[in-house]
């Protein structure tokens, strides 16, 4: 038994465990608590930081972290909740700067109680996924300060308070508000979301909702953009001074939505001072205030173009179809290059050069161009005044400009061949009447047709400068072959190839004998240098200088037409000439014989005939004497032929013929074309696309399209499709 | 000469240092230093006043002081053979000097400039199944049904498992942070895929799997996890739950999952590869899981497999060549394999159903199988290619893939896996259970 006493020992543990004296923990948390006190006293100079980090280490090494974390937790809520009670306490407006002080305060005591508990940051939270001390401080200041049911609203209503204070007029501490909201934005996003934007954004917009309406009643249209601009500034100032920088979208949206988009309707329309009335003001400030404060909000550039469209299309509209101003062709040409003027500056100086807004007014233009028939041919019209006169005195530059405007009105036509028509007749009359004042605007002009609308439309132009170019190296060399004809009249003629001009009716007439021999030497020189050619006279278009000398001895020199010219030479040996007399000797057709003499009779100052009887219209009894009395101050006088410069209606129905005969061929060019490369195509689409074709020179008529298919099945170049009668089909 | 204005007295238990404020400066605002200094590192008034003129008492190891005041005052750490490495981790951590530790111990990775730097024995039974490398340096190995969890200072963490089920893979998804997927064990509901904290191990967050808004037990096999948050697994489940799940790191949720087609595999996968050019997912299953190899890659966007290569039908060679491993190249536009010869292939990437290229410049250990082998692994680290076979690691490099390198540990045989990351290369070994630790030096001085 003895021996069982004897192993009766007792068993001990392996291993001692290490007792740490069980108040160590609470001892030293003391001293860590006692500092925490210390430090939000502003205490801290008196202590030892070695010491308190030392005691912190040891108090996560000896596995009392958790002591330390919670104790820190309860400490630091105490402390905060003293500090809620004094700032609650805090009177008026000292409130928001108590606020400021103490969250200094507590910023600096914060980042001295990390520095002591800095081993627990870095070890102890990050394996028990507790909150950082930093994010803790940060986080018990909102649960215990900002949120604290006394001070959350009055925060709150101090700030708006302030806000619309400085809205209207009052001036505020940009610095206290910049460190408050500072301090929201600290402690996260959320809580500046929650307690300061979203009730802030709110209020905005009630604000901004009456106001604008203040301002829509008592204010016109540019002095309520000029508010609503200052306004936008405003708050976008206000985002700079002591907001978050992603609150400037959202209160310049509320902004924009309570002041423009809200009213965007009842700006534009605004009686006296809407939109048209800035238009036609030329207010360039106030539209381009308009254009930056409506891009802003959908639809705002949208609702401007629609308006701006609509008013061009109507101005546009009356200007081409006006009777009073059709009558000056020149005049009507210029205030369409005036009206296209006035908008290029208000798009460049007020819509920043908008591309849609540019579009828009091309549109507009071709829209109301093309509504008058007759837009081609006074743009041609234009030209012709210009090229013959209009631009004497002017530099080159400047021509060109006007060139460049002329191009653009013509780029809004859709009827390009019908301007073609005319510019050839008018670049005809001006080639042989030798009245185009500069060969290189007239050249510069077909260049830019020729990059417009291609080789082809100018090819026949070109020809007709060619023409004049030949002619003059022609007659050089018929005189020099013929040195006999120095002392008779001089003959100039332009050898104008068929084709290239346009077709005029081949009016002859009896020329006097000295011409007629002289032209028979021309045309036998001409023939013998070119073979195979035929030359006939158009002596309807040409001109004559007579010397003559009048009753009293008065000489002068007179340039007429060729017609005048036969005429006046058969007074070299009558005194008196009855118009049927003179029809007989010359030949000339009535209507071209009557307009000649109207000229020559009937012209104050130009009358170098005397007509019985006295009247302003030519009879065919009438008598014809030379008129001894004629007098002018000029030594020349040139006769005009009473011409009309605008087309009369009958011509101008030819012309139209004449275009619509040229375009018969080009359709079927189009259609061969496109069936040759499709061989199969339904009619919409040959219409679709035959009318895409010819849109550089004009716009097809469906009817026409549908008449020259018929007549091409007719001549065999396409069939019908026997199932499908939509079809066509292309026949090689 | 002037004495400098910023010099400071410290004594540490009973010795005194001198130093200047600039050298404490590398320490950082977040370390103990830091604390004692204001912004512009001038001595804060506080202590200042307190003991004006006169030293800076510190109740720590002098010998350990040193170390860490010359790793402040040049960068280098030398470590006297008398200081335990351990103490001089404690005081670094004190400090708060523990990642300037870490970052002067090895320098930034070099495949063809590594040394062995220690080997860690295990203590599991059975094979190791895998390594996986953390990114601060420290690793983790799957045994069995354990997972061994090692800081970079080889101090080993509590261990991890799922329902001590055996253990598929094991990968980091940040450096406190390890995902585990095990077996399922039937009718228990166990296994699966867990989330767990490296320091404290204990199990965060159990993945789930959805299949017709039911929860589904499941196997979960090969791990993958990509730059925009998400986590693959290949998941097979009781009954049709086969393919790759997707799940979101933040939140946990399940937030995709691939189903497998007849005839493919993708839920049995050894293998799953994040692409970061391609978004798309490489998804391996491999020789002898299954009877035939599958790498197919999976765009998640358009639900539809953009890229597949099988050797089902390729002919059997007379030596009898198997896929073991995969790894997707991105740069070249090709899926590298290697068989069990250590012999490389590539598989054009830009085309699908082409054919194994082989490459014969690697055949370098035909016809002298070790009595044990271990199937070769592939991996792919900054433009380098690194292969193990045997109880070798191979280092190739350069557009033709030419062998640069290769090191070997004598000691545990095979190499039954390896893993690169934070900086170092971990290699396990199948027997002893021993892994092996390979560096860069830090740069040379000049």
């Amino acid at each position: 038994m003895s021996n069982q006493k004897k192993r009766n020992f007792q068993i001990e543990a392996f291993k001692h465990r290490v007792v740490v004296d069980p108040k160590y923990a609470d001892k030293t948390w003391k001293i860590l608590e006692h500092a925490i006190h210390e430090i939000y006293n502003h205490n801290a100079s008196g202590l030892s930081f070695e010491e308190l980090y030392r005691n912190a280490y040891n108090m996560v090494l000896h596995k009392f972290g958790e002591k330390l974390y919670s104790g820190l937790v309860s400490t630091m809520t105490s402390h905060l909740k003293e500090i809620s009670k004094s700032i609650e306490a805090a009177q008026g407006d000292s409130f928001l700067e108590e606020l400021n002080r103490k969250w200094n305060d507590h910023n600096k005591a914060l980042q001295m109680i990390r520095d002591i508990l800095m081993y627990m940051d870095r070890t102890y939270i990050p394996s028990t996924h507790k909150t950082p001390v930093h994010e803790l401080g940060l986080n018990l200041w909102r649960d215990n300060i900002i949120h604290s049911s006394k001070i959350q609203t009055r925060l709150l209503n101090t700030l708006l308070e302030l806000v619309h204070r400085e809205r209207t007029g009052e001036v505020i501490d940009r610095g206290l508000m910049r460190n408050i909201i500072k301090m929201l934005m600290d402690l996260g996003s959320l809580v500046y979301q929650e307690d300061f934007e979203k009730p802030f954004l709110e209020v905005s917009a009630e604000f901004y909702k009456v106001e604008s309406q203040e301002f829509i009643e008592c204010c016109d249209c540019g002095e309520y953009l000029k508010k609503a601009e200052k306004r936008l500034n405003e708050e976008i100032e206000r985002v700079t001074h002591y907001l978050d920088a992603k609150s400037e979208v959202k209160i310049t949206n509320v902004v924009e939505k309570e002041m423009i988009a809200n009213h965007m309707l009842s700006l534009v329309h605004m009686e006296n001072s809407g939109l048209v009335n800035m238009l036609l003001d030329d207010k360039y400030e106030d539209l381009g205030r308009m254009y930056n404060l409506f891009r802003r909000v959908p639809n705002g550039l949208l609702t401007i173009r629609e308006v701006m469209t609509s008013h061009l299309r109507e101005t546009g509209k009356q200007l081409v179809t006006d009777p009073e101003r059709l009558k000056d062709p020149v005049e009507f040409v210029q205030r369409l290059l005036d009206e296209k003027d006035k908008y290029d500056s208000i798009i460049s100086l007020a819509f920043s050069n908008d591309k849609t807004f540019q579009n828009a007014l091309n549109s507009s233009f071709e829209y109301f161009i093309n509504l008058n028939a007759r837009s081609p041919e006074f743009i041609s019209l234009f030209v012709d005044d210009k090229l013959r006169k209009g631009l004497k005195g002017v530099s080159e530059e400047d021509v060109e400009v006007i060139l460049d405007k002329v191009m653009m009105l013509f780029r809004y036509l859709q009827e390009k061949d019908v301007f073609e028509k005319y510019y050839k007749q008018h670049l005809a009359k001006r080639l042989l009447s030798g009245k185009t004042v500069s060969d290189d605007a007239e050249r510069s002009l077909i260049v830019k047709l020729k990059t417009e609308c291609g080789y082809q439309f100018t090819s026949k132009l070109e020809g007709m400068f060619t023409d004049m170019k030949t002619s003059q190296d022609t007659m050089q060399g018929f005189y020099a072959s013929h040195p006999e004809l120095g002392d008779g009249p001089t003959l100039v003629v332009q050898v104008l190839t068929t084709g290239s001009w346009p077709t005029q009716p081949n009016v002859t007439c009896n020329l006097p004998a000295e011409m007629s021999a002289l032209c028979e030497k021309f045309r036998s020189y001409y023939l013998g240098t070119h073979t195979g050619r035929r030359l006939s006279w158009q002596t309807n278009m040409g001109t004559a200088d007579v010397k003559a000398t009048f009753g009293k001895g008065q000489k002068h020199e007179l340039n007429v037409s060729t017609f005048q010219m036969c005429v006046l030479m058969l007074f070299n040996n009558a005194d008196r000439l009855s118009y049927k007399e003179i029809e007989q000797a010359t030949e000339i057709p009535a209507s071209d014989l009557k307009r000649c003499l109207q000229s020559m009779a009937c012209v104050k100052g130009k009358n170098v005939l005397r007509k019985e009887p006295m009247s302003k219209d030519i009879g065919e009894e009438d008598a014809f004497f030379v008129n001894d009395k004629f007098t002018s101050k000029f030594y020349k006088v040139k006769i005009g032929t009473v011409v009309a410069q605008k087309e009369s209606e009958p011509e101008k129905q030819e012309t139209r013929q004449r275009v619509e005969e040229d375009r018969k061929p080009q359709i079927e060019a189009a259609i061969v074309r496109i069936m040759k490369s499709r061989r199969v195509l339904d009619h919409n689409n040959i219409i679709a696309e035959v009318t895409k074709q010819l849109q550089s020179r004009f716009l097809a008529n469906p009817t026409e399209i549908k008449k020259r298919i018929e007549s091409l099945i007719e001549r065999d170049f396409l069939e019908r499709d026997t199932i499908d009668r939509k079809l066509y089909r292309y026949l090689a | 000469m002037k004495i400098p204005k910023d010099r400071i007295r410290f004594n540490v238990g009973g010795r005194i240092f001198e130093t200047t404020s600039t050298t404490l400066a590398n320490a950082g605002r977040n370390s103990f230093f830091g604390a004692l200094f204001d912004d512009n590192w001038a001595l804060k008034q506080s202590i200042n006043d307190s003991n004006p003129n006169s030293e800076f008492y510190i109740d720590r190891n002098p010998d350990c002081f040193g170390v860490l005041l010359d790793l402040l005052r040049t960068g280098d750490l030398h470590i006297p053979s008398h200081v335990p490495e351990r103490l001089l981790h404690r005081e670094a951590s004190f400090y708060g000097l523990l990642n300037h530790v870490r970052s002067a111990k090895w320098g930034s990775f070099d495949g063809n400039r590594l040394h062995h730097s220690r080997s860690v024995t295990g203590r599991a039974p059975g094979d190791g199944t895998a390594i996986r490398a953390g990114p601060d340096g420290g690793c983790c190995v799957a045994h069995g049904s354990m997972v061994h969890v090692y800081d970079w200072m080889m101090e080993e963490h509590p261990p991890i498992n799922l329902d001590y089920q055996r253990v598929n893979d094991v990968a980091w998804l940040d450096s406190e942070n390890v995902i585990l997927s095990a077996c399922e064990r039937l009718g228990r509901g166990d296994g699966g895929m867990g989330l767990f904290s490296k320091s404290t191990g204990e199990l965060r967050y159990k993945f789930q799997v959805c299949h017709e808004n039911q929860l589904k037990s499941y196997t979960a096999g090969a791990l993958s996890t990509s730059s925009d948050y998400r986590i693959f697994s290949s998941c097979k489940g009781r009954s049709n739950e086969y393919g790759i799940g997707v799940w979101d790191q933040i939140s946990g949720k399940q937030i995709d999952f691939f189903y497998e087609s007849p005839g493919w595999s993708l839920g049995d996968a050894d293998k799953l590869q994040w692409l970061n050019g391609s978004n798309c997912l490489l998804v391996a299953t491999l020789f002898p899981r299954k009877d035939n190899c599958y790498i197919s890659m999976l765009d998640f966007r358009e639900k539809r497999m953009v890229w597949s290569w099988s050797d089902i039908d390729a002919p059997i060679t007379v030596d009898e060549k198997r896929v073991r491993d995969a790894i997707a190249m991105e740069d070249c536009n090709a899926v590298c394999v290697v068989n069990e010869y250590e012999d490389l292939g590539f598989i054009d990437l830009r085309m699908s159903g082409g054919s194994v290229r082989w490459s014969s410049r690697s055949r370098l250990m035909k016809g002298k199988m070790p009595d044990e082998p271990c199937y070769p692994k592939l991996a792919l680290h900054e433009g380098l290619l690194f292969s193990s076979m045997d109880d070798c690691i191979s280092v190739f490099c350069g557009p033709d893939w030419v062998l640069t390198s290769r090191f070997r540990q004598l000691y545990g045989g095979s190499i039954c896996d390896f893993s690169i990351g934070g900086d170092r290369l971990f290699a396990l070994h199948s027997e002893e259970n021993v892994f092996d630790i390979w560096e860069t030096p830090p740069p040379p001085i000049l």
